[in-house]
């Protein structure tokens, strides 16, 4: 099924994904499908949380941790800095625990653990998606387009996401164990009402952002995950080996890119043995793809001659991979 | 009956009531609250437990919850720090 079959049947899929290994051109798409969504009069956020910013090289503008930047009518693109995000949030912390306890400043240990939790490396992942929960709860676009980090990031995150529901569901338990404990002691001092229990509601609220940070890449009605290949063996394997694990986490699978094919056409003229054995190469693995994923293949795209930055090459891809 | 003769009557109730929850439910209430107090120290060891040094997930949620344990933080670090004395078995 093509690329535009698959979006015009299914207008329902409102996160788009492309996820491979890194290099293989995940924003390349993600910058064309967001502009071929765009050029279709859909309003179109496409997103990225990789601090090594490449929607800024794409669109030839610097937009990291901008917000969202307009880049063409209907079209906006973001780059979140997650560092930015972490430190706002412990600012929020911060003053919360001044606010609540009418302190002038945190008190030592409390930094000290504010600063250390931050330092882990979980910490980035989690700020990462909670940014992505809110630019997504808020729904002000048609089409989000999610310009993933490298498989790993992802599928850590849902592993995480599995673990951390879990570790809520226990705390929440005990901490309503508490509660019964508390309430038994004001019935017992004929005490009218126990305060409501504020870390509850913190507990209730923390799963439904996991939650539905895990619901958007799992969410069959509304996700879209394509993967991104180039016809050489390694890649191969390893999309295999990665769509297994995917699956095993419920990420609905919509298709199959191939990248980087050197045109065929090229063997009708003069070309040196090189180019030659290159296309012979491709040639066995594409036909490997084609055992491999068969019908998942949405597209075929050729290896250009030059990168794809600015919106003239964007437009140029977008017309490959969607059709004119 | 006048009024003033309804006052002492209400806290003759209120000490009677006062005195059956000494003799009834005090203890009761005391051993609720000391489960709850170590229910309390569990739940902050389990959300915070990286503060010890005990790495438990996951930080960047368990420090939306650290305004609300603040003020219980330094016993809960007393308390789990402490060595066991002769006292824990009288009290």
């Amino acid at each position: 099924m093509s690329l535009k079959t698959i979006f015009d049947q299914h207008p329902e899929r409102r996160y788009i994904m492309f996820g491979g290994k890194g290099g293989l051109g995940k924003t390349t798409f993600s910058a064309a499908t967001a502009y071929w969504l765009a050029s279709q009069g859909k309003k179109v956020l496409v997103f990225s949380v990789d601090p090594q910013a490449s929607l800024s090289d794409i669109f030839q503008r610097d937009i990291f941790g901008k917000g969202s930047v307009k880049i063409m009518e209907n079209l906006w693109a973001q780059e979140i800095d997650a560092d930015q995000h972490i430190k706002q949030y412990q600012n929020e912390i911060r003053q919360k625990i001044l606010d609540m306890y009418g302190f002038d400043q945190v008190p030592e240990e409390v930094e000290q653990y504010i600063q250390a939790a931050s330092a882990e490396p979980a910490m980035e992942e989690s700020a990462i998606f909670d940014a992505v929960v809110d630019i997504v709860v808020e729904g002000n676009y048609d089409y989000y387009i999610y310009d993933l980090v490298p498989l790993g990031h992802a599928l850590y995150y849902l592993s995480m996401a599995k673990v951390y529901d879990e570790w809520i569901n226990k705390i929440t338990k005990l901490r309503e164990e508490m509660r019964e404990y508390e309430e038994m002691v004001s019935r017992l001092k004929r005490e009218k009402e126990t305060e409501e229990d504020q870390i509850l509601q913190e507990l209730q609220y923390i799963r439904t952002r996991i939650n539905a940070s895990s619901r958007i890449l799992t969410d069959r009605e509304k996700t879209a995950f394509f993967f991104v290949v180039v016809p050489e063996e390694m890649i191969l394997l390893d999309t295999q080996k990665a769509a297994g694990m995917f699956a095993k986490f419920d990420v609905p699978l919509s298709g199959y890119v191939v990248n980087r094919v050197v045109p065929r056409e090229l063997l009708q003229q003069e070309i040196p043995s090189y180019l030659r054995n290159r296309i012979e190469m491709q040639d066995k693995y594409l036909k490997q793809i084609d055992e491999m994923f068969g019908a998942q293949v949405s597209a075929h795209v050729p290896e250009l001659e030059r990168d794809v930055t600015g919106l003239e090459m964007i437009e140029k891809l977008a017309g490959i991979m969607f059709g004119k | 009956m006048s009024p003033d003769q309804k006052a002492p009557k209400k806290g003759f109730f209120q000490n009677f009531k006062e005195v059956m929850y000494g003799m009834a439910s005090h203890d009761m209430s005391r051993y609720a609250l000391r489960t709850r107090a170590s229910m309390e120290h569990l739940f902050i060891l389990i959300t915070m437990g990286d503060m010890i040094g005990i790495p438990i997930l996951p930080p960047y949620y368990s420090l939306r919850l650290l305004p609300y344990v603040v003020p219980q933080i330094s016993t809960w670090k007393r308390r789990l720090l402490r060595e066991k004395d002769v006292s824990d078995a009288m009290f």
